[in-house]
């Protein structure tokens, strides 16, 4: 697996949770499952694999763990990115996160309001704690290295 | 002999009238508090707020008297020989800090060695970690064997090279192994060795009769024994406590100041610089009373009741991978599910109102040798039901359906 194909498989599976998954999360129903859809679109991101599972994109949650890799397109100016968790319920809410956010440019991120976004799918309950911190150092990962370009 | 009326000890603990929808099993990371220790506290701030060993006035004085009051009933509890061997502290962390700094020079010299387990809590590892790298101190660290025990073959050969100080826990926070400390502390002691345990999950277990048990040292936090936050005790045998260097300096400690040097006040003034946590330590004498009031047996038997019906109740759930100990177990069941990480299977709890904790337990390199990225811990204490028990497995089996299906 290469860092292209990555790439290009994740934007791939985002554009089917973005046109499948987040109008179907909007819709009422139980926790239960809220957490199977949840789960479920976690599996559609291609799983980094483990050898380039390495420590600098490593991004340290409270009780799991995420890599991010990142792609910058110096033609478009777009930034496209790249994650996984070792836990599925905070891949699933990564990949939203990614839905929002991959492709933008520099500018386009800084001015995002991600917390708004999720308030729109109303997932903001489903955000515990340590999984919100978990997201917070992925969006602040995101950030950092978008500001590094 | 009467059985352990559990109804009516939960009865005593407010939070479950507040919060009836909560399960709690994360009574290894803090235990709930009973009316009366919610009282003192309460008592102490409404009515006799007043700081100790300083005023000339009455308040002052009744506020030192309560706060010593206090002591002494810590004392009896552990069977110390005399109150000046209770310092009070912030708690077990506190503990080993002051005695990791306490201890260097005054017992440990360079090229010295230590011996902790391969089960200890942070707060057994790193204090000693932040000095005995800098003073050429060595730590070494008692294996487990293949079943999760310690290694006391490798224990024994370990004690061969002469440790000066042997800190083990007596209850493990991760797995719930009660260690067999009354030996393997005589052994250290046979060996030079001074002792140290770590108390915090073992002193809701069993209470220890430090005169009897080969123990120089034993921290304990009262959050974890039904008391208030922030407040802890580090008990030591009188010619031990005076061998420590006290890692706080401040108001109370000192005999005389002067910009030339100080004079040390003596114990356990010495070891308590600044103001103590007054409330705290009332909180504290508070909740001995209470746990007193119950008979130790009867408590640990329930437990070993809801212990066994939840791992009666484990074996009808598909994929557990039980890596606590069925047996010598102080109340804690650590538990992965197979090929699911904790933190999903924690978070599926939660949502069943289900408190547990997931993660390495402030014990990473433990998990390290588990290979584990960490696990489920439930924590069961007195107050804790049969129904809740049940409640739990369901939800359990409800979180790892989500997950697998
Ligand atoms: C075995 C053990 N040692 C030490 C500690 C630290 O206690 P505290 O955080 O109250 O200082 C704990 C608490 O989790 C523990 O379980």
């Amino acid at each position: 697996m290469t860092m292209a194909q990555l790439i290009t498989d994740t934007a791939t599976a985002l554009t089917a949770i973005r046109q499948q998954d987040l109008p179907q999360l909007q819709q009422p129903q139980d926790w239960q499952s809220k957490y199977r859809l949840l789960m479920q679109l976690g599996k559609k991101l291609p799983p980094i694999p483990e050898k380039m599972r390495q420590n600098e994109w490593l991004v340290k949650g409270c009780e799991s763990r995420a890599w991010l890799l990142h792609y910058y397109d110096s033609r478009t100016e777009q930034h496209f990115f790249v994650l996984d968790s070792d836990a599925r319920i905070v891949k699933g809410l990564l990949a939203i996160m990614l839905c929002f956010v991959n492709g933008l440019t520099r500018q386009e991120i800084s001015t995002l309001d991600l917390q708004r976004s999720f308030d729109s799918l109303n997932l903001k309950p489903y955000l515990s704690q340590s999984r919100g911190n978990g997201l917070n150092a992925m969006v602040n990962r995101i950030k950092d290295v978008v500001a590094a370009h | 002999m009467s059985v352990f009326d559990a109804a009516a000890f939960r009865q005593q603990f407010p939070f479950f009238r507040e919060q009836p929808a909560w399960i709690y099993l994360d009574n290894a990371a803090t235990t709930h508090k009973p009316q009366v220790v919610i009282d003192s506290l309460v008592q102490f701030y409404q009515h006799d707020n007043s700081n100790v060993h300083r005023g000339t006035h009455q308040l002052s004085q009744q506020a030192t008297s309560q706060f010593e009051e206090a002591r002494r009933t810590v004392q009896q509890f552990i069977n110390a020989a005399e109150p000046a061997e209770i310092v009070f502290t912030s708690g077990t962390t506190a503990a080993f800090n002051q005695l990791a700094f306490g201890l260097m020079h005054t017992v440990l010299q360079a090229g010295d060695r230590i011996l902790i387990s391969a089960l200890e809590h942070h707060a057994n590892i790193v204090p000693w970690q932040l000095h005995c790298q800098r003073h050429g101190v060595i730590i070494d660290v008692i294996p487990l064997t293949v079943d999760r025990q310690l290694d006391q073959a490798a224990y024994q050969t370990l004690l061969d090279s002469k440790p000066k100080i042997v800190s083990l826990t007596q209850v493990s926070n991760a797995l719930g192994n009660v260690l067999p400390l009354a030996q393997m502390l005589s052994d250290a002691k046979a060996a030079g060795a001074m002792t140290i345990v770590d108390g915090a999950q073992g002193i809701a277990w069993q209470r220890p009769d430090v005169q009897k048990l080969p123990a120089d040292f034993y921290c304990f936090s009262a959050h974890k024994l039904y008391g208030p936050t922030g407040i802890g005790v580090l008990y030591g045998k009188r010619a031990y406590l005076e061998r420590l260097t006290p890692l706080q300096g401040g108001g109370e400690m000192i005999e005389h100041v002067s910009f030339s040097g100080s004079r040390f006040n003596s114990l356990p003034a010495r070891l308590e610089a600044g103001t103590p946590h007054i409330a705290g330590a009332l909180g504290l004498a508070q909740a001995i009373k209470f746990i007193s009031g119950f008979d130790a047996q009867q408590i640990n038997s329930y437990k070993g009741l809801l212990l066994k019906a939840f791992h009666n109740g484990l074996q009808h759930i598909p994929g557990i991978q039980l890596l606590s100990s069925r047996h010598d177990n102080a109340g804690i069941v650590t538990l992965n599910i197979q090929g699911e990480h904790p933190a999903d299977v924690a978070a599926l709890l939660n949502e069943q109102h289900i408190a547990v904790r997931a993660g390495s337990h402030c014990a990473m390199p433990l998990f390290e040798q588990l290979a584990a990225p960490g696990a489920l811990r439930f924590a069961f204490a007195p107050y804790n039901q049969l129904t809740e028990v049940e409640q739990c497995l369901a939800a359990l089996a409800q979180a790892v359906e989500i997950l697998t299906v």
